[in-house]
């Protein structure tokens, strides 16, 4: 198993080299689409361990072609200069009716399933990749078909599944989606997220992924769970943040998220 | 008129960008709490971004958040980085237009050139903005150093260019060095002609 950080900003690139340097993380993964103007050969410089790729606005199952085709082309160079361990990507709604929705919102999996199978196959033959797709910290009941879904449409094309553990334990908290129901597509996946959420302002609270805190006792234990497939070789584990809380914070959850996957069961 | 029952985030897309249909959801029920978190996050994306704003306001800054994000549902805003450009146009026709300043004007424009540096992927590196009656750019690069972020720079110009035909002019730049003026582009502003 490889424990890793995201990168999305430069600002915090002392802290990720830091960690890097201190053998707390084993690789990072790259918002890559924030850095398209950054020379690839800069990124390889920057960076002495693997990368993985997470694209956040490819917007691949709504935007145009010659857009998509476009964006292909430019990540080509970044794809074939740092040999990323995985491209990833998201299935979410990014618009509606060609407004953003800045809060993005969960495709309908059933009705859906088809236009967006067609679509992954394109953004796959476009960047010459397997994709894999991060499963949606869902809020509503429609949540409760993803595993059918992910693991129908990984059979159907071959993309895989950047299963996200606390997007998971949002959708049990939100609707009620039992964390076993997501066994099969753990085991027949080797990229992982982890993050940690927080409820909403208003009640009857919601349960929302927001990266801005140290991971949760629930979601080490889901871990947990999942120990043996998480320390197989090859297996990696993102841990994400976004609040940007500094070196500090970041070693000791990291610190505490390995020694959690590496502790013998009692 | 009873409450709207919805099981899916796709049921209630209209209402995740118009503060206006959250009424017609029951209030203890998560989907009135989804579409709250949805309108939150446009609100930070207004006022953390210009702060500003709410001197006009007052700190909870629904007397311009409700009735622009309802004009935004009524002219179909696209909710991209000229929103804060739209903004401005309408508040120079609310009843905040007498106590607007240059001030709420930059950090309006600046907040524009910001998003469309971290959300446009594009090929063009950076993007110009002049609003009417400045002589001077308001631009935003898009991240070119892995150790930094997006740039956002007031450029004086030796020649002058010709104004904008509204409001606001952008042009998009190809590459990071500002050396070829290929005229101005307009925002949709809806209700105000040039």
């Amino acid at each position: 198993m490889e424990i890793g950080i995201n990168f999305t900003l430069g600002e915090t690139l002392n802290d990720v080299q830091r960690l890097i340097q201190d053998g707390l993380v084993d690789y990072c993964e790259l918002l890559i689409d924030n850095f398209l103007h950054v020379p690839p050969d800069d990124i390889a410089r920057a960076f002495d361990v693997p990368l993985g790729f997470h694209i956040m606005l490819s917007r691949f199952l709504e935007t145009d072609l010659a857009s998509l085709k476009q964006l292909a082309h430019r990540l080509k160079p970044y794809i074939d200069t740092l040999q990323p361990t995985y491209i990833s990507d998201h299935v979410a709604r990014f618009s509606h009716q060609g407004r953003q929705l800045y809060h993005l919102a969960e495709v309908d999996y059933r009705q859906a399933y088809h236009a967006i199978k067609v679509r992954v196959e394109i953004w796959q033959e476009l960047t010459g990749s397997q994709l894999l797709l991060e499963n949606f910290p869902s809020i509503l009941d429609g949540g409760r078909d993803a595993p059918e879904f992910f693991a129908r449409l990984q059979a159907d094309t071959g993309a895989g599944v950047l299963f996200d553990f606390s997007n998971a334990i949002c959708a049990r908290q939100n609707c009620e989606l039992p964390l076993a129901a997501w066994d099969a597509v753990i085991r027949g996946n080797r990229h992982f997220h982890v993050g940690s959420y927080s409820p909403s302002i208003l009640a009857p609270p919601i349960t929302l992924d927001t990266h801005d805190a140290e991971l949760s006792s629930d979601t080490l234990e889901f871990l947990y769970q999942h120990q043996e497939h998480l320390q197989d070789d090859g297996v990696t584990l993102t841990y994400e943040r976004d609040d940007n809380p500094g070196y500090d914070v970041l070693a000791r959850d990291l610190t505490r998220l390995r020694q959690h996957l590496t502790s013998q069961p009692d | 008129m009873p409450a709207i029952i919805t099981t899916k985030d796709e049921d209630l897309l209209d209402a995740l960008i118009d503060p206006r249909q959250q009424i017609d959801y029951q209030q203890d029920a998560r989907a009135f709490v989804r579409i709250d978190t949805s309108l939150r996050v446009y609100w930070h994306t207004l006022f953390d971004t210009c702060p500003s704003l709410l001197e006009l306001s007052g700190p909870e800054g629904l007397s311009i958040f409700h009735p622009f994000m309802s004009w935004a549902a009524d002219h179909h805003l696209r909710m991209d980085w000229t929103l804060y450009l739209q903004l401005y146009a309408w508040l120079t026709r609310s009843e905040f237009r007498h106590r607007l300043n240059d001030r709420h004007a930059q950090q309006l424009v600046a907040a524009a050139a910001a998003r469309w540096a971290t959300s446009d992927r594009g090929s063009s590196a950076g993007v110009a903005i002049t609003r009417q009656g400045r002589a001077d750019l308001l631009v935003g690069w898009k991240c070119r150093r892995i150790d930094q972020g997006r740039e956002i720079e007031v450029i004086a110009l030796d020649t002058p260019l010709p104004p904008p035909d509204g409001l606001f002019g952008y042009f998009f730049i190809p590459d990071f060095e500002l050396a070829h003026f290929p005229g101005w582009q307009h925002p949709d502003l809806p209700g105000m002609h040039p």
